[in-house]
């Protein structure tokens, strides 16, 4: 249930978002090692040896092509990692026009209730926790609120998380690529029991997954 | 003034209390600044081991939930608003009018009122914890609804906004003063581009403030109506907003951030060229950066709230992208400083290298989660606790103590032990990456953050083992900065007015200075004028 | 001053750029209110610098000033003892914990507020 160190996708969404973390974490290793390169190059290279003084070193203190290079290269990144976020963003935040099944979440102090629209409901207590059932390869709606303080939904092996804010819902699309069990949680801070604030999310196929909605349909 | 530091300038006594009760000047105020905010930062980082104690195996049961959550609320607010700011706050106290070459600052009354309020602000926020049901515990943030009245039943949640309340209202009366000081105080030749770094930055900073704290403290007092005068500002139930409490929250919160590192940006660029023997590479581009940084800073705040689903996070996406450039440009120049120097690796160069080192990773993770799709797994997990402490602890703190080492002789007249000062780094440094690197692993597992424990699974348990060791490390290197403090007092080795053979003002007159500052004063005719009266041979060709 | 002065216009400038940016992309009300009101500042404290700094000619200012330039000039009267500081900090500090902890420790602090503000005044003179 728990995964390995680093999750594994187990979305269509989660697959664009690793991939973000790939590039953004590859791009940004670069950086510091180059940067930190430099900075103990310089330290070591030009450290003072013993305790003498010695003659000043050269009084440069500037030179404008190089601190324009510095600028504008940094710049180009920037923006390249943008544009690229961008649309891994509008990917990931699409929704169906037609989703295959619609869950209402609503999370509150300190549990959580998945409303299937069109049955059933699930409700858990604090001693078992609720699992949210979802079917491999279809779309799935949620709509997520909350009936007391901010939570958020989070299942790290989905890459994603939405906070769920009272009086203010909001909805997003999951499609579940791999069949399992991952745990869920509440990642935002809501009170006393905020740690033990835990759900679990069940990938079936298709027809287990209609064979289970009709078998607790109430 | 003759370079001689016999001047019979009366060590601040101890039996001299009601001196520093009514005291108005800057350097005075600047010392109780900078020795309470050290105050309050032993206490936050107490809280702190203890948090790391009870998370160090699953399932401990130190520590009550209840507990739990005041010990972070407190730590959190406790670092920000009464560590990392007022120690730069106390810093610039103490150095500005002597860097700019002014007797005192421009209001010293207010001056001195800002920070009573401060101190007692604070310790508000601590009495809380005298209360019945305890100190606040909803988090630094103190998101509402959680802390509205119908959760946060305690007065520990009151006492918490009025103090922060008057922290905000006593930092920004101070940079108010910052400000006037630095622009209409300066000595005769101290133009506005030859004032040093230090001095930019904390007009940056101050104009931050001047923008930013008022949201904090609208908020705060929105939110006393709701808990107390029948408001319902950020009650949804009753047509409140609860996503209003984040927007006013952080459009004075991500400032705030730049409020707590532009500051010791200053400091490591005081630092960095004295031990280089150089000038400061630059010098323009880290003015220009310092504002770009403080503008774009003021556009970025809701990329704290891209799991909301309710704010344009192309937006602030792309804004908090363009910092990255200003902030390279500042790390760019500072190697462009060392490069082709004579650097002499004493303790506070060390803390201004480990300051590089650590901040830069902090840099690189705050570029990761300015982009959405990250930020959607990595907010609110042990990875965002990661990357701000290796901003604000792997940098804010790493440089503030680079500035208890550089400038301690000028504060108190006595150099700190270099020995056990390089112990104190290294254990620092040492200590500091075994704790949050590992954090970076547990946020991306799946562990959120403010959790009182975590479940016995995956690396959680060897993770957290891990960071907790580190901060004992840490706890040994405070330990170190402490024995050091009583070792070179005790030992009470007068210096000079320029032990580190430094470039700006401050080090022209004694250490410590006379209440007047300045007996005399050397031309200023660049912004390295101590450098300069000391190397006349090179001053014409000099930085300008 | 005219460094501080065009701090100040190209920081409300780039505000208001800011705040209209913001307007059109996010049409969200409270982060424009709030850029706007910021800019607003900014363009006070512009205004105001202009008109109260225009004539100002400080020594400061001048690149090639000596120290002696200075002298004589009156920089103010320092008393560099006050005990009105701790005392307005601590009156400020009762009414506000009073407002949450009891009233009359929050009456004894506008009492106390008033005193500072009648001995300010008083030694301001």
């Amino acid at each position: 249930m728990h995964g390995q160190m680093w999750p594994s996708p187990a979305t269509a969404q989660a697959s664009v978002l690793a991939n973000d973390w790939l590039l953004f974490g590859t791009a940004g290793l670069a950086v510091a090692v180059i940067v930190w390169g430099l900075i103990l190059f310089s330290v070591f290279r030009w450290r003072r040896k013993g305790q003498t003084e010695g003659p000043l070193p050269p009084q440069f203190d500037s030179n404008n092509p190089l601190e324009i290079a510095w600028t504008a290269i940094p710049l180009l990144i920037v923006l390249a990692l943008f544009v690229y976020t961008y649309r891994a963003e509008a990917d990931v935040e699409r929704l169906a026009p037609k989703p295959d099944v619609i869950v209402d979440v609503n999370a509150y102090q300190w549990n959580w209730t998945f409303a299937y629209q069109g049955g059933p409901t699930v409700q858990g207590s604090f001693a078992d926790p609720p699992q949210l059932v979802l079917p491999l390869g279809e779309t799935v709606r949620i709509v997520l609120t909350s009936s007391d303080v901010d939570h958020a939904f989070w299942v790290p092996d989905f890459l994603f998380k939405r906070d769920a804010i009272p009086g203010h819902p909001t909805s997003f699309d999951l499609n579940p690529s791999k069949l399992g069990t991952y745990l869920g949680r509440c990642a935002e801070f809501c009170g006393f029991d905020h740690a033990l604030m835990d759900f679990s999310v069940r990938v079936v196929s298709s027809s287990d997954f209609n064979r289970w909605r009709s078998a607790h349909h109430t | 003034m003759s370079p001689i530091a016999e001047q019979a300038v009366a060590p601040p006594g101890r039996s001299d209390l009601l001196g520093w009760l009514t005291s108005t000047d800057h350097k005075r105020i600047g010392t109780l600044y900078v020795i309470t905010s050290l105050g309050f930062f032993l206490v936050a980082g107490a809280l702190a081991v203890v948090m790391r104690t009870q998370l160090a195996r699953p399932n401990s049961t130190l520590v009550s939930p209840h507990a739990f959550n005041q010990l972070f609320t407190l730590h959190g607010t406790a670092m920000i608003f009464l560590v990392v700011a007022p120690f730069a706050v106390g810093l610039a106290n103490f150095l500005i009018p002597l860097q700019i070459g002014a007797p005192d600052m421009a209001f010293p009354r207010l001056n001195a009122t800002s920070y009573w309020m401060f101190l007692f602000g604070g310790l508000t926020v601590f009495l809380g914890a005298l209360t019945s049901e305890g100190a606040a515990d909803s988090g630094w943030t103190a998101y509402a609804p959680l802390s509205e009245i119908k959760i946060s039943t305690g007065l520990g949640q009151d006492m918490w906004i009025v103090g922060v309340f008057l922290v905000s209202v006593a930092t920004i009366l101070t940079a108010i003063n910052f400000i006037t000081t630095t622009f209409i105080y300066r000595a005769p030749g101290m133009t506005m581009w030859r004032i040093p770094i230090f001095a930019w930055e904390m007009v940056a900073t101050s104009l931050l403030i001047f923008m930013a704290f008022p949201s904090l403290a609208a908020a705060l007092l929105l939110l006393f109506v709701d808990r107390h005068l029948g408001g319902h500002a950020f009650d949804p139930s009753y047509g409140g907003n609860a996503v209003l409490w984040q927007h006013l929250f952080w459009f004075f919160g991500h400032p705030e951030v730049y409020v707590l590192i532009l500051p010791y940006f200053g400091v490591v660029s005081e630092i960095i060229p004295v031990f280089s023997r150089k000038p400061i590479f630059g010098y323009t581009g880290l003015v220009i950066a310092a504002f770009a940084i403080a503008g774009l800073s003021m556009g970025v705040w809701a990329h704290h709230m891209f799991t909301t689903g309710a704010v344009d996070d192309p937006f602030f996406s792309f804004l908090s992208f363009m910092i990255a450039v200003p902030t390279g440009v500042k790390f760019f120049n500072w190697i462009g400083t060392m490069w082709r120097g004579s650097i002499s690796l004493a303790t506070p160069m060390l803390f201004c290298v480990g300051f590089l080192m650590n901040f830069l990773l902090g840099g690189v993770t705050g570029v990761m989660i300015a982009s959405p799709p990250i930020d959607f797994h990595a907010e609110d997990s042990y990875f965002i606790v990661a990357h701000m402490h290796y901003v604000l602890g792997g940098g804010s703190l790493f440089a503030i103590f680079a500035a208890l080492f550089f400038w301690w002789p000028k504060m108190f007249g006595v150099k700190l032990d270099e020995r056990l000062g390089k112990l104190c780094f290294w254990l620092l440094f040492v200590g500091f990456n075994v704790t949050f690197f590992p954090m970076h692993l547990l946020g991306i597992e799946g562990m959120p953050r403010r959790v009182f424990t975590y479940p016995d699974v995956g690396s959680f348990p060897l993770l957290n083992s891990l960071a907790t060791a580190g901060s004992y490390v840490m706890l040994a290197g405070v330990v170190a900065f402490a024995w050091n403090v009583v070792v070179s007092t005790r030992k009470r080795d007068p210096v000079g007015p320029d032990p580190w053979e430094a470039n700006s003002l401050e080090w022209w007159t004694s250490s410590p200075p006379p209440e007047h500052n300045f007996d005399d004063l050397p031309p200023i005719r660049s912004a390295r004028p101590v450098f300069d009266a000391h190397h006349p041979e090179i001053a014409k060709g000099g930085a300008g | 001053m005219m460094v501080a002065l065009r701090l100040f216009i190209s920081s409300a400038v780039f505000s208001s750029v800011i705040a209209t940016a913001y307007w059109i992309f996010s049409k969200e009300p409270t982060g424009t209110f709030l850029l706007g009101v910021m800019s607003f500042g900014l363009l006070f404290v512009a205004g105001y610098t202009i008109v109260a700094e225009r004539e100002a000619d400080l020594v400061g200012d001048r690149p090639e000033a000596r120290p002696v330039d200075a002298a004589g000039e009156l920089v103010g009267t320092y008393s560099i003892r006050s005990p009105l500081p701790v005392w307005t900090a601590l009156a400020v500090s009762c009414v506000g914990l009073g407002i949450v902890v009891s009233p009359a420790v929050a009456a004894l602090g506008v009492v106390a507020m008033l005193i500072a503000g009648v001995l300010f005044i008083l030694q301001s003179r």
